[in-house]
């Protein structure tokens, strides 16, 4: 027998409860959210599966707003929601006496659907334990077959989305998922493979499992790489780990409002190159879609670069409020963070070419598997810091050849993007750390130029 | 009343009934089980600059229950919502360990002895019992402070409270009843002028600080006052020479250095990833098993411990979240490694000793191996006195980037802010400072570590594991002296 996957919460009895729960009287206003997910998940190391898990979490987001001034509460379980809204509701009113004048918040009413991508599709139920399983008992197989050894995880969930507000607002909805992710190790070679979508079929574990030994194979008997310049391809990991920082380089609207970063700044300028197309895309069936944030409000394409030329942020009620526009639907509650919008699922548009397409236009250069550690070094410039992980190679003459040594890069993201010189057609997504429902979704891209290795000082302790 | 006087969880009597209902779920084919049962209350108020204040108070309970049956683990986890859960989730437990089961060699858990106990968070004054108007007075005039100079743009400072009962049950006989509370704050301010921007922070630039005890650990930290000096910094770094870059001499700051301990020490030295079970994503570590009780990993200076019985900090706790019980264990002493940040699972499969390190995010995740109070052993004299030892180079500190390569060995910090050093004083402050190198270099080159009065606490959050879960931890250093250190790295 294997974990049947059901929604955290029975759908109708959810929606009943909520619409209950924001008839309360004790606040001028009262929003619900709720937040539910069972992930189940397989994940492996060496020759077992060792941290096999079934996880269910909900949690109800409470706002109540007296005068304008609001309060939040939450909790996991549906018994204690008549307290939460309770307390709530004599938080606002505390703050609204506290402050002693009108505050700006507000809850959302009705709102039309959009589009959205595809949200579930039936091969995730067939994407079981047993399943799972049998997937990574391959993978550790093939690893073993070459001298190797495999760690992943492979996972599915379903995941359950409502809101109800006091001013009419009730929405829900159901999406399934499907992860995996695949380490190989042969030697000193290593390669890596992640993907998340709302199909189990579309990641395509099998290919991707021969795709990942393979490039461990390869990436064998690694040599160091002098520091420099070169002309790169990215694999889609990276470029995925790049738009990661899209938000924090301006794309986030609290910077905005703030008059910070990108689109404060830049925007309509041409920042990237011609060919880079960016925007968060609820509608995009790639990555992990979902109609409306936490708010209630339907998710509006935001574009990032319209070819080239850099875009809006993405922002929630409060912040569009202060920035004079209408919340994009994108308000959001992190662990141990200040509420902020967040940019939830960004997606770059493939190109025509293959990855090896892309690697036979480049007669001397490097193919960049994966980057790992990346942080912001530079807040004006984009600069990101961190090191590159995984199958590595030189490029000569359009062919991956001599596998490479990890090594600090230290590199402007908007140069890289302004350096886009082809893009590929295979996206693969990559879920956002810390953002509920997140993920990033990027093809391969050839770059001009891009840094590699630490400022060029010798000696130290190093 | 007492601040663990709360909650459906707080009679331990209460959570052992619903233990009970998870075990008695259990049959023989199970080799182990543990049980953790964890309600908790967590409280956020953030104000910031051009905005209304934001808090939150957000409820958590409920329950996990790990297995090991027929050779195999299983986890499940959810939500208290009645009576009928514990027996669901170990069912569930029990569904996912046997679908797994078989593949690979069995998983063997050398038996343990029971320990039982409880224990609470010392607490002065509760911070759940700090009015709303209170709260929000202090951030008003940390906001107003550091938003003084025109040049600054953004400010965020919150304060934060959690209180939580962790319960724990196994099937050697453990029962565990923890009633803990942290309490903490955060501000960061940037400041923009021409297009530039410099960032500062007090009193830790990554998610605040935050300890393992009431609100007087708020009070300790004089928010207001550092909120002054926080916005005024933020605007002169912005008009500062940029820091050269070099080989340098350096007297790392407590803020940094906890930082540098976390990510060159704390991560290396988990036996989870030294034996590879986490090389997908977190990583690997530089350290083999066998390199415990020979490696040469610093310099004579270099003593770093975990010790959860700390009390006050966010690392502190009886019990980790596997049932041992708290322990001090040196990991590197005298330079040399002598210990891991292990847990039961790990240490068996490594024989090495279990140090306790067994850490969860609440009752959603299983434990892995986490930090606890981990901290560099401080050495002797002020900070004054280390500065003379220095004589010319660089005193840096506060984190503004951080970059570690996957095996914990190859790394790049850069801090809010540096002033040269020249004779043993501080002059001039520097910006867009940055340093990188191997860990072991590094701490081979750590030449002293200021004393006991200099050592300041810092309390993390810290990621980790698939999917992803949350550890709270803490790590401990004074200013400490360190030759030859490549610099301007960014």
């Amino acid at each position: 027998m294997t974990p049947e996957l059901t929604p955290p919460l029975a759908p109708d009895d959810l929606l009943h409860t909520l619409d209950t729960a924001v008839q309360s009287k004790s606040a001028d206003d009262i929003e619900i959210a709720v937040l539910a997910r069972a992930g189940q998940y397989t994940r492996f190391a060496g020759d077992v599966i060792h941290q096999p898990q079934d996880i269910t979490e909900v949690r109800y987001l409470v706002r109540a707003v007296v005068d304008g001034h609001a309060y939040r509460t939450a909790t996991t379980v549906a018994s204690h929601l008549d307290t939460a809204v309770r307390t709530a509701a004599a938080g606002a009113r505390q703050r609204a006496k506290t402050v002693g004048r009108s505050g700006h918040t507000t809850v959302s009413g009705p709102q039309p659907d959009g589009p959205t991508g595809r949200l579930w599709f039936d091969d995730v139920t067939a994407f079981d334990a047993a399943a799972r399983v049998t997937a990574a008992r391959s993978a550790i197989a093939a690893a073993g077959a070459v001298g190797g050894e495999a760690a992943g995880m492979l996972g599915r969930a379903l995941t359950q989305q409502a809101v109800a507000t006091s001013r009419g607002l009730l929405r829900a909805t159901v999406t399934g998922e499907a992860s995996g992710s695949l380490t190989v190790s042969v030697a000193d070679g290593t390669a890596h493979w992640i993907d998340v979508g709302r199909s189990a079929d579309r990641i395509q574990v099998a290919d991707s499992v021969a795709w990942t030994v393979a490039q461990a194979v390869a990436s064998q008997r690694r040599q160091e790489l002098p520091p420099g310049t070169y002309e790169v391809v990215l694999g889609a990991e990276a470029v995925g780990e790049l738009l990661h920082f899209l938000p924090a380089l301006g794309f986030s609207g609290e910077l905005a409002a703030a008059g910070l970063g990108l689109t404060a700044t830049h925007r309509g300028e041409q920042v990237a190159a011609e060919l880079v197309q960016v925007a968060d895309d609820a509608g995009a069936d790639v990555g992990l879609p979902i109609g409306f944030d936490v708010e209630g409000v339907t998710k509006r394409r935001v574009v990032f670069f319209e070819h080239g030329r850099v875009g809006d942020p993405v922002t929630d009620r409060a912040i569009a409020a202060s920035l004079g526009t209408e919340s994009t639907g994108h308000a959001h509650i992190a662990r141990e963070e200040v509420p902020a919008p967040a940019a939830a699922n960004i997606v770059m548009t493939p190109g025509e070419s293959t990855e090896a397409e892309l690697i036979a236009g480049v007669e001397r250069g490097v193919y960049l598997q994966r980057f790992w550690y990346t942080r912001l070094a530079d807040r004006v410039a984009g600069t990101i810091t961190g090191v590159t992980r995984d199958a590595c190679f030189l490029i000569e003459n359009g062919k991956l050849t001599t596998p490479l040594a990890g090594m600090r890069f230290t590199q402007s993201v908007p140069g890289c993007l302004a350096g886009v010189l082809a893009i590929g057609r295979e996206t693969k997504s990559q879920p956002v750390m810390n953002v509920w429902n997140g993920a990033t979704s990027a093809p391969p891209v050839r770059v001009a130029a891009f840094r590699l290795g630490a400022a060029p000082i010798e000696g130290g302790n190093r | 009343m007492s601040a663990h006087d709360w909650g459906d969880l707080a009679a331990d009597g209460s959570a052992d009934v619903l233990l009970d209902l998870a075990l008695s779920t259990l049959d023989n084919s199970v080799g182990y089980a543990d049980i953790r049962l964890v309600e908790g209350e967590e409280l956020r108020v953030y104000h910031q600059l051009g905005h209304d204040p934001d808090e939150r108070v957000e409820h958590t309970i409920g329950i996990g229950v790990r297995v090991l049956c027929d050779g195999a683990w299983g986890f499940a986890s959810m939500p208290l919502a009645d009576a009928n859960t514990p027996a669901l989730v170990a069912q569930r437990a029990l569904a996912t360990a046997r679908a797994g089961a078989g593949a690979g060699p069995p998983v063997r858990l050398p038996p343990g002895e029971a320990h039982s106990g409880s224990y609470a968070t010392e607490v002065a004054i509760d911070p759940f019992t700090v009015t709303g108007a209170d709260r929000d007075a202090l951030l008003h005039n940390v906001l107003k402070a550091a938003a003084a100079p025109t040049e600054v743009v953004s400010v965020q400072c919150g304060v934060n409270a959690k209180r939580q009962h962790r319960h724990f049950a196994s099937t050697e006989g453990s029962r565990q009843h923890q009633h803990l509370v942290e309490t903490g704050a955060m501000l960061v301010a940037l400041a923009a002028r021409d297009g530039d921007v410099q960032r500062r922070s007090y009193p830790n630039s990554f998610h605040g600080n935050t300890g393992g005890s009431g609100w007087e650990f708020v009070l300790s930290l004089d928010m207001p006052t550092n909120a002054g000096r926080v916005g005024e910094e933020a605007v002169q770094l912005l008009t500062a020479p940029v820091a050269p870059a070099g080989v340098d001499d350096l007297v790392i700051g407590a803020q940094q250095m906890s930082l540098q301990i976390h990510e060159s020490a704390g991560h290396a030295l988990e036996l989870d990833r030294i034996l590879g079970d986490e090389r997908n994503f977190a990583g690997t570590s530089f350290i083999r098993p066998n390199d415990v009780g020979s490696l040469r990993y610093g310099s004579p200076a270099v003593s770093i411990i975990s010790d959860p019985s700390v009390p006050g900090t966010r690392g502190s706790f009886a019990f980790d979240d596997e049932g041992t019980p708290a322990r001090q264990a040196r990991l590197i002493d005298n330079g040399i490694v002598r210990n891991t940040l292990s847990n039961r699972d790990s240490a068996a499969r490594a024989d090495l000793a279990v140090t306790g390190a067994a850490r969860s995010d609440g009752w959603g995740y299983l434990p892995v191996c986490f930090s606890t109070h981990v901290y560099l052993e401080p050495g002797s004299g002020s900070l004054d006195e280390l500065l003379d030892q220095l004589k010319n180079g660089y005193y840096i500190d506060d984190n503004r980037s951080w970059s570690i390569d996957n095996q914990r060995l190859n790394f790049q910090f850069g801090t809010e802010v540096a002033y040269e050093v020249r004779n043993g004083r501080k002059g001039r402050l520097l910006r867009d400072f940055s340093y990188g190198g191997v860990t072991p270099r590094f701490w081979n080159s750590v030449e002293a570590v200021a004393g006991p009065e200099e050592l300041r606490v810092f309390g993390y959050p810290c990621g980790k594991g698939e999917p992803k879960q949350w550890g709270f931890l803490s790590h401990a250093a004074a200013p400490t002296l360190v030759r030859g250190v490549r610099t301007g790295v960014a």
